[in-house]
């Protein structure tokens, strides 16, 4: 019996693919390197999914979860050939329990349809990533994924009770629960985020939202950036944490108005969308406060949505800012860096600098609110050097972020794209922690090898290097 | 080996797409299937891996293609402006050129050459007629029970081709109407409608006999030649024509690009409107009135080559509410019915599958008619809803409305 007929006996042939061509779709994610899928498979159960995980463990192949294939850092990308399982087809809403506020769904429910289907009790799921329209919940927990109303609301951590998880022993656990503060270490925690290194999430217990009250939608134009950039630091400092704070560039809100056509301003240097929720009251108040910040700051405009139509039309273009840049080039390299918001112009100025220096063409657009970056590059990868030239300038604008007081990764996981970079925050210590965290989960190294920790990580692989380099 | 023909997908049209997956939720392939094989993405990546001689054009390929219907929510849903249709055309096109088989040869004869013989659809409609009458499309679940979806047909049939319909009102201009290969033996209603609300505001409605076919399924199919053959015949059949009508949304769409089938093409198809979208204008314009109605809810079903490919969207739901009926939403996720043309013959299933979730949406809203801007559609609707509903084109609808209106006055 070959791997295959393994895979066969478990799903049936057609929820298998094996052809080259088949293969090839699956070996990138919405970013910019590919790996190799050895095979394809499309579980409906925790069950059909722990007997995947048995086929691949027997036959030593790696494995690797996908969902939307929407993330931009390598994490659905098989670094070293393996089993993709791709958990779309699991896409139920198992149970809505309205009055406690949770809900049991697949991995493979998309994000927005989750919202839209609370949407007659209230209710919504709150972390919403730009991608929230095609990315699924399961991706959102492995990457622990931001969106723009993750400043007022926090990112999908604060958001998960409770996950499914299946183990590198095809078992199936669940951890966390629907009491506030289940006993015991706080697993949950340690799988959210964990990009797939740890097992695979199965099933979801989210918890939900009320929808606010009101919502007061704001655009402010600016003839420059550090304008732009001192309105956000100065918001926050007046006391204000709105529910979304997110600015455009330019270069940007050009690409972005000419999909939308949305009557973005194309002529401003930045654009901020700010958003504040909560009682009439308060919301008329507070965005009475940030148009004045916006105005001290110099600001050229500021627009008020009006309800609905509007407000999803701003937002809509801002979320498909990523897509829309395959109007400047075929390949764009996304950053996703956090500074302190006091230092955003400082850091602004450098990424700019960075970026004029390797010639790259910018375009900017970040969740403006917690500094978390998103400076995006576009570019031709068909270019002889073009994507080494890439990479290093991206190194250069994570490395000022980190000096900066930042970090590596806001939102969109560390995958293979930054793992590398991983030792610029953490020390060889650190490292060592996290991979014996990971061992204690899966010793043999199953799922998703070669994403987040680098190799070396361990101090054990450390100590043996060093002990080569000593003849 | 790679492309070898004119018609493959180029390289811009593959490099507008940054794989962002964006457009995944929108495809009914995609959503019915999980499948990544099956979304916009994995085929313009398919088709990029075939163009850059990293994948050969084989039967995976083949079928990774087949399995779109063409329905272009994904152009509507892209940042990146990606002209996924015309994409899709070419791939087909090079499939047509690289992977010749006799059942492709044949569905290309009928859809490229047969569907513009006026004398060869005249015999299948009066055999259609016949059968019809004898109930044989009421028995079983055979090959005739296709024909469920098509109205009755009248015999003898009522041409327009050829004719010519002069205003009674104060003249506005002259409308030249797309005949079309189906719609003038099996929808002659809509036709009817058409030249009546157009006459009534003032067109003279020419139907130039030098026309044929739009092409649209012959492209679809990736029969290139044929369907740059029949946009030929048709630039020149209306290249004096200041004003293209066209009744079914399908072939409007296609007509609107022209400038990539033939030379001049480009010309015509600036000037191509889609009956749905004219009649609305007309309407807002003054120069058709709205009628008082008691506004009893309407299904409005959005074809996707109106929706997606021409993004109208307004214009039914406008032309509802002046006949005086409330439009009524049945999928805002405006997915297809899964008639996609030839699709439906090609892949039953699916197109069952996708259909029967589209008719479950109108009984859902508790209609008892709906309106349906495509032949296709139109028939997938019929075919799946029964008795129990009415299915018309809004521009009927309309028209109705308007007779109804002149009746009582």
């Amino acid at each position: 019996m070959s791997f295959l007929d393994a895979l066969h006996a478990v799903v049936g042939r057609e929820r298998v693919r094996s052809q080259p061509l088949e293969l090839l779709l699956f070996a990138k994610d919405a970013g910019v390197r590919a790996g190799t899928a050895a095979a394809v498979v499309f579980p409906e159960t925790p069950e059909e999914t722990a007997a995947c995980v048995r086929v691949a463990r027997e036959w030593g192949v790696p494995v690797i979860p996908r969902g939307a294939g929407t993330g931009l850092a390598g994490g659905a990308v098989p670094e070293e050939p393996g089993l993709v399982v791709v958990m779309t087809r699991m896409n139920r809403i198992h149970s809505v329990d309205v009055a406690g506020r949770t809900a049991w769904v697949g991995p493979g429910v998309i994000n927005l349809d989750l919202s839209v289907e609370l949407g007659r009790h209230g209710l919504h799921y709150a972390p919403d990533p730009s991608s929230q329209s095609a990315c699924t919940i399961g991706g959102n927990v492995g990457t622990n994924a931001g969106g723009p109303h993750c400043l007022a609301e926090g990112t999908t951590v604060a958001h998960i009770l409770a996950v499914e998880l299946v183990t590198a022993d095809a078992e199936i656990h669940i951890l966390g629960g629907e009491a506030p503060d289940p006993p015991g270490l706080d697993l949950r925690g340690v799988v959210v985020g964990s990009e797939g290194t740890l097992g695979l999430v199965t099933r979801i217990l989210v918890k939900l939202t009320q929808n606010p009250p009101h919502v007061r939608t704001l655009l402010i134009a600016f003839a420059d950036v550090a304008a732009a950039a001192k309105t956000v630091s100065d918001v926050i400092a007046a006391g204000i944490v709105p529910a979304a704070l997110e600015m455009m560039d330019r270069e940007m809100v050009r690409a972005v108005e000419n999909f939308v056509h949305a009557g973005f301003p194309t002529e401003a240097a930045a654009v901020l969308l700010a958003e504040v929720t909560g009682f009439e009251d308060g919301v008329v108040a507070e965005a009475g406060t940030i148009a004045r910040i916006a105005d001290a700051a110099g600001a050229n405009e500021v627009r008020v949505a009006s309800e609905g139509a509007e407000r999803d039309e701003w937002w809509r273009g801002r979320k498909s800012a990523f897509g829309a840049v395959a109007q400047a080039a075929p390949d764009y390299y996304l950053h996703d860096t956090v500074v302190p918001r006091t230092k955003l112009v400082d850091v602004l100025t450098d990424v700019y600098e960075i970026g004029g220096r390797y010639g790259l063409t910018m375009l900017n657009v970040f969740h403006a609110g917690d500094g978390n970056l998103h400076p995006l590059v576009a570019f031709d990868a068909r270019e002889p050097g073009m994507l080494d030239k890439v990479e290093e300038a991206a190194k250069e604008m994570v490395r000022v972020s980190v000096e900066a007081g930042g970090s590596l990764s806001g939102e969109h996981g560390v995958g293979s794209e930054k793992r590398d970079l991983m030792p610029l925050v953490f020390d060889p210590v650190d490292l060592d922690a996290q991979a014996r965290l990971r061992d204690a989960f899966d010793p043999d190294g199953l799922f998703n090898p070669g994403k987040v920790l680098p190799s070396g990580s361990r101090c054990a692989d450390f100590d043996y290097v060093a002990a080569g380099a000593v003849p | 080996m790679s492309w070898v023909t004119t018609d493959a997908p180029t390289r811009a049209e593959l490099d507008a797409c940054v794989t962002c997956g964006l457009c995944l939720p929108h495809c009914p392939t995609f959503r019915l299937t999980g499948d990544e094989t099956a979304s916009p993405r994995g085929r313009l990546t398919a088709m990029a891996a075939v163009a850059e001689g990293l994948a050969p054009l084989d039967a995976t390929f083949e079928e990774i293609m087949g399995f779109c219907l063409q329905c272009r929510a994904c152009e509507a849903a892209c940042p990146s402006l990606v002209p996924f249709g015309r994409a899709m055309e070419g791939a087909r096109a090079e499939l047509t050129a690289q992977r010749p088989s006799r059942v492709r040869t044949v569905r290309h004869w009928v859809l490229g050459r047969a569907l513009a013989m006026r004398r060869v659809v005249a015999v299948a409609t009066f055999a259609v007629a016949i059968a019809q009458r004898l109930r044989l499309d009421r028995v079983g679940a055979g090959p005739l029970a296709r024909l469920r979806g098509l109205r009755r047909l009248p015999i003898p049939p009522r041409p327009t081709v050829g004719r010519r319909f002069p205003t009674a009102a104060s003249r506005r201009g002259t409308a030249a109407l797309l005949a079309g290969c189906v719609m003038d033996p099996w929808f002659s209603d809509v036709h009817t409608a058409t030249v009546g609300v157009l006459t009534r505001a003032g067109y003279d409605v020419v139907v130039p006999s030098a026309q044929t076919c739009c092409g649209a399924l012959a492209a679809h199919d990736g029969a290139a030649a044929a369907a740059k053959a029949l946009a030929a015949r048709n630039v020149a059949a209306f290249a004096a024509s200041d004003l293209v009508v066209v009744d079914a949304a399908g072939c409007s769409a296609h007509m609107k690009e022209y400038g990539a089938w033939a030379d001049e093409g480009a010309a015509v198809a600036a000037r191509v409107r889609d009956v749905t979208e004219l009649t609305a204008e007309l309407v807002a314009a003054g120069a058709l009135p709205s009628i008082p109605g008691d506004g009893e809810r309407v299904a409005v079903q959005d074809p996707c080559h109106l929706r997606h490919a021409q993004r109208i969207t307004a214009a039914p739901r406008a032309l509802v509410r002046a006949a005086g009926y409330t439009p009524v939403e049945i999928d805002p996720a405006a997915m297809c019915c899964g008639a996609a043309g030839v699709y439906t013959v090609l892949r039953p299933d699916t197109s069952r599958e996708l259909g029967v979730r589209k008719a479950a949406q109108v009984r859902d809203a508790g209609v008892e008619v709906v309106v349906s801007a495509n032949p296709g559609c139109e028939m997938q609707l019929r075919g799946l809803l029964g008795a129990s509903h009415r299915v018309l084109h809004p521009v009927e609808l309309y028209w109705h409305a308007l007779e109804q209106e002149k009746e009582r006055s």
